[in-house]
């Protein structure tokens, strides 16, 4: 059949009657034309109408035969077409869609941002609450979590213990442990850059069931306390610093303090056990020697890992690691006492995003996202209702002609259907991109994801986004279809030829496009606060040129355990840092550009540790016990490197070290902030600690001296006001302090040293290792670069919201006016003042758009002055007011097209519209 | 279904429909005289079976009913092969063919069976 029959059959059923009626006129037909024929034959009428009723027979038989088989005809006609959607229906939407721009691009925009976040938030949430393991047979590796009351290296022990057993387990195999090491890499005696490493099993390999892709993975004897030390490497580190060398097996490079032999390259992909690129032996033997624990190792603890025996069950095997775990603790000669096991899915033992709690946000999330949806198709559904308004003239025609509502309808959501699904794709394509922007940023944020994250939509995702866009085309076509054929045909028809009451548009979506407009307003003015911020912590004033600045923390790989050395007892590495730090300088200084470099706990512009003290003569804050200032340890010459002006008093010396009475130095929002401007020369100061036994007890430290006053140097303090906070500055050597960082002033481009940074500090200590190393500028930038991201985010809501409050008040207008056209004419005709007549128009959604504004305007007060932490200044109030002004000017515009399509309207016209 | 030197078989008044519209679309009363006309007045419809028939046809998917004019004017609904109509009537016409064919062979055959020497 083609499409052409389809129209013509579909105009036919329009017009069509009742079987009865149509069976009746056929019979009729039939019984005319042999009485003709009849009579012809020399017949009277009588005669031959009698004769034809004759030679038909039983006619009410047949007629009732015939009317029942027509009327199963139909019905069966009729549950095809509703059920099928016809060539014509998606003919219809795309010409509709193409008629309409404004609406589709609109539309479309909408739905595709919706189901963007949809699908993005699904993927995400189900990636972090339901991981699957990209492993052959994934859902049976399991982890193995160890609870103890005591921890550290007596924990590590009762894992030697429990690992010794693990032979004794039938229904896990392959298990085997693992822990991370931060560890130098020296290729070639070039420069060394800081890598983790895991240090793991042989089994680590066996459960994964991935062969290398180059030479052999760790085997047991590499496992043996005393063998030569081996690395297997990852695909990416093989291209990247091997550059893909097939004879890269073999070759040795310096890993802290080792040399270590490459015996194997790892297939592209492979991260076991959680997103790592390197792989040495976990040497078991030395797990239970104190010198090797991850304390002194400066490793992440241990984890446990395993593969359920096949024929077993989860279930089984929980019993039987936790009767292991019993029978280790009730024997154990070493630590295992108290020991208890619990299996659980080795996802869970990295990331443990399980329980209620999980299945709340799961629930609690995707509800809300799936909100948005429908907030979103809401939008799309008030405009394609205002448009179907003006096109009910149309619609009540053709319902009167026959088409059924369930037609009228079907070809609506047909249309909106289509709208989805190709705003739908461009979604999915963003989503795509989001997702990898999103694992990017919580990989920037809390170290790198595990390997089971993927930036990909799985198969479910998309068959959930396939729900979301038949959801969005119900709502966008579904619900302007059943509001417009609402009404009983004849009571439109008559609403058609006379004019009539109009359809109301008002409660919930009053309410909606209210929400929209003060979402529109509020969120840019919360994302400036959030740039501000950002802003003001990359632009803070520190007193110095910081620009000129290069930062990098310093961190010594230890000794291997079994070297007899004594570098890893606390006192040896608290010198040898020392002497590395000082040899580090010195060579540094000769360098040419280089004219400072200095070593302090925390560096200018970066979050400063808070400390609780007290001074002379200075009362506390009500309700609390002491004053919370920012405190940096610093190298002697640190203030000097800065340039830092001393305002009063004197500089570190180096008498100042181990000083019995510590000497501080103090800035100048310590005088403003703690000691309202007096001189704060001489003045002692003690630090306060807590300790919680069975009731609090205050702690209080031996009395320092104030013995310098310093510029603001950019001490951080966290809160949302990037300001100088009040601190001190007390003398230290870089073995003295927790994390040693380093600022070296370069003069010139920060960056351009970094590499020269590093080739010196693998001359001077190969095991030196340098982390985070880049532009002091920068050194904070974990601070602002969420805040960078979350603003960014609000931006671009707001750029929806105001796309869709646009749109809705757009549709709004357009239906006011649609409804009003002929009210339009007939007052202009009578010489109303366009004024008024525009006046009228614009009433409602101005009425809606103010609210909106006024909502909007208070959020963006109670953040202006969360940011702030203070009053709201009259300028701010000014800035707020003037904002809201704008954005009802540009919600106002939103108005103008139907206006000025009102307006045009001639008069008699009007008096000649029905809508 | 036929009456006069009825006995023929059933379907038949079907495949007789479908050759009839093989010419072109035409109206129950149209039908009913081309068959009448064409098999000199032997096979005469029975109007009574013919009509249910076409309804039953129709809903086959065989022939569709379209209403159209007449030459005098008349409001009729016409009726017109579909493409099964078409392969149903192909199908059935050489099945018919064998039928006819064997029959004939049956009837005209002059040489008694065995039995019957």
């Amino acid at each position: 059949m083609t499409s052409d029959d389809r129209g013509r059959r579909r105009w036919s059923n329009i017009f069509r009657r009742s079987p009865g009626g149509e069976v009746d006129e056929e019979l009729a037909f039939h019984i005319d034309e042999r009485v003709r024929e009849f009579v012809a034959a020399g017949m009277s009428p009588e005669e031959a109408r009698a004769a034809a009723l004759e030679r038909l027979g039983n006619f009410d038989g047949v007629r009732n035969e015939c009317t029942s088989l027509l009327t199963a005809e139909r019905r069966a006609d009729e549950r095809r077409r509703r059920v099928y959607l016809s060539w014509l229906d998606v003919k219809l939407g795309i010409r509709m869609l193409v008629k309409y721009p404004g609406l589709t691009l609109v539309g479309g925009i909408a739905i595709a941002f919706a189901i963007w976040v949809g699908a993005s938030g699904y993927e995400i949430l189900n990636q972090l609450v339901r991981p699957t393991l990209p492993l052959e047979e994934g859902d049976r590796v399991v982890g193995i979590r160890l609870v103890r009351g005591v921890s550290g290296s007596d924990a590590e022990r009762a894992f030697y213990e429990f690992l010794l057993e693990r032979d004794g387990l039938r229904s896990v195999e392959d298990i085997g442990g693992f822990r991370t090491l931060e560890r130098n890499l020296l290729v070639d005696g070039d420069r060394a850059e800081p890598v983790a490493v895991a240090e793991i099993t042989a089994s680590g390999f066996r459960l994964t069931r991935i062969a290398p892709l180059l030479g052999r993975v760790i085997d047991s004897s590499d496992e043996a306390v005393g063998a030569p030390p081996v690395l297997v490497i990852g695909h990416d580190e093989w291209q990247d610093r091997f550059g893909g060398s097939p004879d890269v097996v073999g070759r040795t490079v310096r890993l802290g303090r080792e040399q270590a032999t490459i015996i194997g390259v790892m297939p592209e992909g492979f991260a076991f056990p959680v997103v790592h690129g390197f792989w040495s032996p976990l040497r078991l033997g030395e797990l239970a020697h104190p010198a090797a624990s991850s304390a002194t190792t400066n490793a992440t603890g241990l984890g446990l890992f395993g593969r359920l025996a096949p024929g077993y069950s989860f279930d089984e095997a929980r019993a039987e690691v936790a009767a292991i775990a019993g029978r280790i603790s009730a024997e154990s000669p070493l630590g295992g006492a108290g020991l208890a096991a619990e299996l659980l899915p080795y996802p869970r033992m990295i990331n443990n995003v399980t329980g209620w709690g999980a299945t709340i946000l799961l629930v609690a999330v995707n509800l809300f996202l799936v909100m948005l949806v429908v907030l979103a198709c809401g939008n799309v559904a008030l405009l394609m209702f205002a448009r179907a308004v003006t096109r009910e003239n149309e619609i009540a025609v053709r319902s009167a002609l026959g088409a059924s509502r369930t037609r009228i309808t079907v070809q609506l959501f047909v249309e909106a259907l289509l709208l989805a699904g190709i705003a739908a794709a461009a979604g999915l394509m963003a989503s795509r991109f989001a997702l990898r922007q999103t694992l990017q940023m919580m990989t920037a944020d809390g170290g790198p994801l595990p390997f089971w994250f993927e930036a990909t939509l799985s198969g479910e995702t998309l068959v959930y986004a396939v729900i979301l866009i038949v959801l969005a085309a119900a709502i966008a076509g579904i619900l302007p279809a059943l509001k417009v054929t609402g009404r009983d045909v004849g009571q439109r028809l008559r609403r058609v030829s006379g004019g009539g009451g109009p359809h109301q548009l008002r409660g919930i979506w009053t309410a909606i496009i209210v929400a929209q407009v003060a979402v529109t307003v509020a969120f840019p003015a919360i994302a400036f606060f959030a740039y501000r911020y950002v802003g003001q912590i990359t632009q803070m004033e520190v007193g110095f040129p910081s620009h000129e600045f290069l930062a990098a923390r310093l961190e010594l790989d230890p000794a291997p355990p079994f070297g007899g050395s004594t570098e890893t007892t606390p006192i040896g590495r608290r010198e040898e840092m020392d002497a590395t730090a000082e040899e580090l300088k010195r060579r540094l200084s000769a360098e040419t550009g280089v004219r400072g470099v200095t070593f302090a706990s925390h560096l200018p512009r970066t979050l400063h540790e808070r400390v609780l003290i007290e001074a002379d003569g200075v009362a506390p804050p009500e309700g609390s016990i002491g004053i919370r200032v920012g405190r940096a340890s610093v190298d002697l010459d640190f203030l000097n490197v800065m340039d830092a002006p001393i305002l009063a008093g004197r500089g570190f010396g180096s008498a100042d070290v181990g000083a019995e009475v510590v000497p501080l130095i103090v800035n100048r929002a310590f005088v403003d902030q703690v000691l309202s401007g007096r001189n704060p020369i001489g003045m002692r100061v003690r630090r306060l600690s807590m300790r919680h036994e069975s009731e609090p007890v205050i702690e209080r430290s031996e009395w320092h001296e104030i013995v310098g006053l310093v510029e603001n140097l950019g001490m951080l303090l966290g809160g949302m006001n990037p300001t100088d906070g009040a601190g001190f500055y007390q003398p230290a050597t870089p073995g003295d302090l927790p994390a040693v960082r380093m600022a070296v002033h370069v003069g010139g481009s920060p960056a351009a040293f970094a590499p020269r940074l590093r080739a010196v500090a693998s001359a001077v200590d190969p095991a030196l290792r340098l982390e985070e190393v880049v532009p002091l500028d920068e050194a904070g930038s974990h601070l602002w670069l969420e805040m960078q991201f979350f603003s960014r985010l609000l931006m671009l809501a707001s750029a929806i919201a105001l796309l869709l409050s646009l749109a809705a008040i757009y549709s709004v207008t357009a239906f006011a006016v649609a409804r009003r056209t002929r009210e339009i004419g007939i007052r202009a005709a009578l010489g109303a003042n366009p004024r008024r007549i525009l006046g009228a128009i614009f009433l409602r959604p101005l009425i809606q758009v103010g609210l909106g504004v006024a909502v909007g305007s208070v959020l963006v007060g109670l953040t202006g002055a969360g940011f702030l932490s203070g009053s709201i200044s009259a300028q701010q109030i000014g800035l707020t007011a003037l904002y809201g002004m704008i954005m009802l000017a540009v919600c106002a515009l939103a108005c103008v097209v139907p206006t000025r399509r009102a307006l045009r309207v001639a008069p008699t016209e009007a008096m000649r519209a029905d809508v | 279904l036929f009456t006069r030197d009825a006995g023929l078989l059933q379907g038949t008044v079907e495949l007789l429909v479908l050759k009839t519209l093989s010419w072109g679309p035409m109206h129950g009363y149209g039908i009913a005289s081309w068959i009448e006309q064409v098999t000199d007045d032997v096979l005469r419809v029975e109007e009574g079976s013919l009509y249910p028939a076409l309804y039953r046809m129709a809903r086959k998917g065989w022939i569709r009913g379209e209403w159209g004019i007449t030459e005098n004017k008349r409001r009729a609904k016409f009726y017109h092969l579909t493409a099964e109509g078409r392969r149903q009537f192909a199908e059935q016409t050489t099945g018919w063919e064998r039928l006819a064919t064997a029959v004939s062979q049956a009837v005209a055959a002059t040489r008694p069976p065995e039995w019957a020497r």
